[in-house]
């Protein structure tokens, strides 16, 4: 059985934050009593079991789950297990080649760490952001550049092999040496892989609102650009490559996760405002909460077939499909692979894209070879203009 | 019928009740009660309500169906609030005296762009109302349509409008007629075509004061064509005046220009919807359809005759419309080239003054270079080709015709900069330039001196309508009014100056090509003449304007602004960092992948033009360069 006819990740979403961040514009809520976490994480379990019992896809051995939010660790270590051993049971927790769990430094201490690890979770991904306190304070993050540090440290010391520290570029009171200094630090703790995002001022989050009002000041365009540069390379020589537009790792410790959307994998998602896809049909979940858990109680293996408001589908043709995969796979530095999107979808990417193809190539933004087609540096630094030939 | 006259009087009769229905039977009406007439009046002096109110009291059509400003049918006149083509509705007045009277009522374009149309319209008619703001007073365009109605010989009844409104003043208006315009006003009519008020005097003052028509319906045909519509059933509509004898369905007529002669499957009048009658007598105003392909078989101001029995002399015909304005009109996608030709000329049909021939350019590909009376008509057919037939259009910068005096002695003229020829084989170029009337409240004479001077304008005289106004003549040149004088003279008046011009004729000025180049290439689109005094400041300004516009791209991009080879100004595009979308996971493929679209939606609005991708709004730069001044 082909890879993309199997769920290759499993995903669970927990929309709950102690604070929302300035910048955010996730499915993600600050301020619900415990009581409806609670409720929540039974609506989830529900959802889990009762999709279980569809069998849309098989789920592929060694499937990948990871928590992802908002915060997962806003939620008990026993909600956490309670999550976790409905996925064992359900199947969709199945010897898992990576299992990871978000979790923002301000909540979790050596305990809870340790809990999860038992649990199961053998890569954790840690919101730092960066190791600036002024910075940290005009993103809204609720921790401090210390406790980044300190929950790094204490994630290394209860077993986690696998530690990703998020950071971002781009953000207000940033500059290129500050970006260097936190660049320097993370990388002092020896880390095997970094998220590095320039941020994306989303249309309707404060800090969106903020830059247009002139009221926070961000890097302007060139400092940005340096930071942006700067990563790559001071990531590479420490050991970290470049193998996504904006992610980096010690070769052999790529997130296997995410690497699933990349390839345009099907994935099961769960929770309010979680989004599945299965190869063909993507599902995404309302991303109220307490819709999400008023949905989930009427659900049943018949209302799945029928439409009960708890989610939307959308199909995406033929066509845009494949334009998918190459958008998805194009962030990737090792590109498509243009005979996979044969078996897959049938298509010759260089005869149907040929014009396309042949301008990134002669702009140098793109290289064939080797039977794939992958963006050069240059090309992911225009991505979305290389994207465009795709669409 | 003739056989059965008893059964033809009845037959009479109940035509007689259809018409009092508001059905017309015309055969029955006297030439004595029949009047032709126009509303003229500045813009937005209230013509178009006085027009509704007529149609509505004279039952033409009951209040229900009353459509605000019926007249106005199309999207774009409704839009703008203005007329643009001539309509013509026929109604039938039942007057104070206890008879009725059949009333042609001829539209009127109320824009400089189409004066022309006005005085086709006016041509058709034997008097005209006159309507005048009571709270504006005279404006420059009160004057303008006056002296057209005067050529004409109609009988002027000046119509002081809006007199519910507070600010009215009409003694003050009344004065102004006489002292500017010399026409007794002593008998002006008041009314407010909004509440009604006044309407019923000016229906009376129509039947009394505006001569009848003087015309013979046993005389051979004689018909001028005022106007003309493309119908995709009938063929061309002809909108006719009969001066004398009749027309009918299945008469055979001849057009007396071109000799073509044609089988009439249709009359009719407005009312305002076309209403087929069995026959259009001397004197009336109304419509025939004959199977006419084209407009240009059948041409505005020609004579329709009796083919049969011919009449010996046409009517006095129109001098043809002469466009003054050009621009050139490039499909955005090279593949919609043919649809844009079939547009072109599917508009021509209906409107003569329209010029368009093909025309290459080597930055736009194919297109075509077209003629228009002024920019808002350059506006209307613009939007037209864009709304009704959905075409994604360039549209290069107005430019005037230029008559270049070479040194060999030849005459050219140029309607595109790009084929501005070589400094060196010029001996004179000469450009058109307008004679303008601009009416102002005197507070504002310096601020309009001073942008006429700087448009190039020399000073005529001034004279004062009253103590508050007065009314500034000056010659500019046409080149000047089509880019941004009317929008600046709105702006430095506070929105009181009214402006109205005519063309006085060419004269020689010191003119040179300012070309545009990007990366190092000219633009043959982004050409533009200026004179040499300005083509440095315009020169920069141009290039200014033109960085702001073109979306910065992987390389920075020189713009300068040249004349021959010397580059006079020059603005870098700067190139964009980076551009990519930092985040893309499971969830977020829908939103990013719609965002790619859009974006890419917009750049399919571009031109690419060598390497650079430029919008739409480059090619009209030099349109907007001087806003923020």
């Amino acid at each position: 059985m082909e890879r993309w006819e199997q769920f290759q990740g499993v995903y669970v979403h927990t929309p709950f934050c102690l604070q929302k961040c300035l910048y955010c514009d996730f499915p993600s809520y600050a301020g619900f009593p415990d009581g409806v976490r609670q409720q929540y994480v039974g609506a989830l379990c529900r959802e889990i079991e009762v999709r279980s019992l569809q069998q849309e896809l098989p789920v592929a051995k060694g499937a990948t789950v990871y928590f992802g939010g908002g915060t997962p660790t806003v939620l008990t270590v026993e909600q956490i297990g309670k999550i976790v051993s409905t996925l064992k049971r359900c199947g969709w927790w199945n010897r898992p080649a990576e299992a990871t769990i978000e979790a923002n430094p301000g909540t979790v201490d050596a305990e809870k760490l340790k809990a999860l690890r038992e649990i199961g979770f053998d890569r954790i991904s840690l919101g730092v952001q960066s190791l600036q306190d002024k910075e940290l304070g005009a993103l809204g993050r609720i921790h401090t550049a210390e406790q980044a540090l300190c929950a790094t440290e204490e994630a290394k010391q209860a077993g986690f092999r696998r530690i990703n520290a998020d950071l971002m570029s781009g953000i207000p009171c940033q500059t290129v040496e500050s970006f260097r200094n936190t660049l320097t630090k993370i990388l002092q703790l020896n880390l095997s892989h970094i998220s590095a995002y320039s941020l994306i001022l989303e249309e309707g989050t404060p800090l969106e609102r903020l830059a247009r009002e002139g009221k926070v000041q961000l890097p302007d365009e060139e400092a940005s650009f340096n930071m942006y540069e700067m990563t790559t390379e001071v990531l590479a020589q420490a050991g970290l490559q470049r193998y996504e537009i904006s992610n980096y790792a010690v070769p052999g410790k790529e997130s296997v996760h995410n690497t699933v959307y990349w390839n345009y994998e099907p994935y099961a998602a769960f929770g309010a405002g979680a989004c599945s896809f299965n190869g063909k049909e993507r599902r995404t979940n309302t991303a109220d909460v307490l819709q999400y858990i008023k949905g989930s109680a009427n659900l049943s293996l018949a209302a799945l077939k029928t439409d009960t408001g708890l989610w939307q589908t959308e199909s995406p043709d033929r066509k845009t499909q494949i334009s998918e995969a190459m958008i998805m796979g194009l962030r990737m530095t090792d590109g498509v692979n243009l005979q996979k999107m044969q078996q897959r979808f049938g298509i010759d990417i260089l005869e149907s894209y040929g014009k396309e193809i042949q301008i990134l190539l002669d702009r140098k933004m793109a290289e064939c070879g080797g039977g794939t087609l992958r963006l050069t540096p240059y090309g992911m630094r225009y991505g979305n203009r290389a994207f465009e030939a795709f669409i | 019928m003739r056989f059965f006259p008893l059964l033809a009087a009845c037959f009479e009769k109940k035509l007689f009740i259809r018409e009092r229905n508001g059905i017309s039977r015309k055969d029955y009406m006297q030439k004595d009660h029949i009047r032709n007439f126009s509303i003229i009046a500045h813009i937005d002096h209230g013509k178009s309500t006085l027009a509704d109110r007529l149609i509505e009291m004279t039952g033409t059509l009951s209040k229900r169906e009353m459509e605000e400003q019926i007249l106005d049918s199309m999207d774009l006149e409704k839009e703008r609030g203005i007329t643009i083509k001539d309509q013509a509705v026929q109604s039938i007045y039942q007057a104070k005296n206890g008879e009725d009277y059949m009333l042609n009522f001829i539209d009127t374009p109320g824009h400089v762009d189409f004066n022309y149309e006005v005085s086709r319209a006016l041509a058709a008619c034997e008097g005209a109302l006159l309507v005048i703001d009571a709270s504006q007073g005279i404006e420059a365009q009160t004057l303008a349509n006056t002296y057209l109605a005067l050529d004409n010989n109609l009988e002027i009844v000046p119509v002081i409008n809006k007199i519910d409104l507070p600010s009215a003043d009409p003694d003050k208006v009344r004065k102004e007629i006489e002292d500017v315009i010399g026409i007794d006003a002593s008998e002006a009519v008041l009314c407010s075509a909004k509440t009604g008020e006044g309407v019923d005097d000016i229906l009376e003052a129509i039947v009394e004061r505006i001569p009848a028509p003087v015309c013979d319906d046993n005389k051979p045909l004689k018909a001028l064509v005022f106007d003309s519509k493309f119908d995709s059933y009938k063929g061309v509509l002809l909108y006719l005046r009969v001066y004398d004898g009749t027309i009918r369905k299945g008469m055979k007529i001849e057009m007396m220009a071109t000799g073509a002669t044609y089988e009439v499957t249709e009359v009719g009048v407005f009312k305002p919807a076309p209403v087929n009658v069995d026959v259009l007598t001397a004197g009336e105003v109304g419509f025939l359809a004959a199977a006419i392909k084209t407009v240009g078989e059948a041409r505005v101001g020609d004579t329709v005759t009796d083919a049969a029995h011919p009449a010996d002399e046409p009517l006095p015909g129109y001098r043809k419309a002469t466009p003054m304005v050009f621009c050139g009109l490039y499909p955005v996608e090279n593949t919609d080239y043919d649809n844009l030709r079939d547009a072109l000329e599917k508009l021509h049909l209906n409107d003569a003054a329209l010029l368009f021939e093909p025309e290459t350019s080597t930055a736009l590909g194919f297109g075509f270079r077209c003629g228009f009376l002024g920019l808002l008509h350059m506006d209307v057919i613009k939007e037209r080709l864009e709304r009704e037939y959905k075409l994604d259009l360039i549209t290069t910068a107005p430019n005037v015709v230029y008559q270049i005096d070479k040194t060999n002695g030849d005459i050219e003229l140029v309607d595109n900069p790009s084929a501005f020829p070589d400094p060196t084989v010029i001996a004179t170029v000469s450009e058109p330039y307008v004679t303008a009337t601009i009416i102002v409240p005197k507070d504002y004479v310096g601020a309009v001196m001073e942008l006429s001077q700087e448009k190039r304008g020399e000073y005529q005289n001034m004279t004062y309508l009253d103590e508050d106004r007065v009314m500034i003549h000056y010659s500019l040149p046409l080149s000047e009014i089509i880019y941004d004088y009317f929008d600046r003279l709105k702006s430095c008046s506070r929105g009181y100056a009214s402006l109205d011009y005519e063309l006085s004729g060419y004269k020689p000025s010191d003119l040179v090509k300012v070309d545009i180049l990007l990366n190092g290439d000219p633009v043959d689109a982004l050409s533009a003449i200026v004179h040499r005094e300005n083509a440095q400041v315009q020169g920069r300004r141009l290039v200014e304007r033109l960085r702001s516009l073109i979306p910065r791209q992987q390389f920075s991009i020189p713009v300068q602004a040249a004349i021959g080879n010397k580059v006079i100004a020059r603005e870098d595009v700067a190139a964009l960092r980076k551009d990519v979308l930092a985040k893309c996971y499971g969830g977020d493929i829908t939103r990013k992948r719609k965002l790619l679209e859009k974006q890419k939606a917009g750049k399919k609005r571009m031109k690419q033009v060598g390497t650079v991708e430029l919008p739409q709004e480059a090619f009209m730069a030099i349109l907007s360069m001087d806003k923020k001044k």
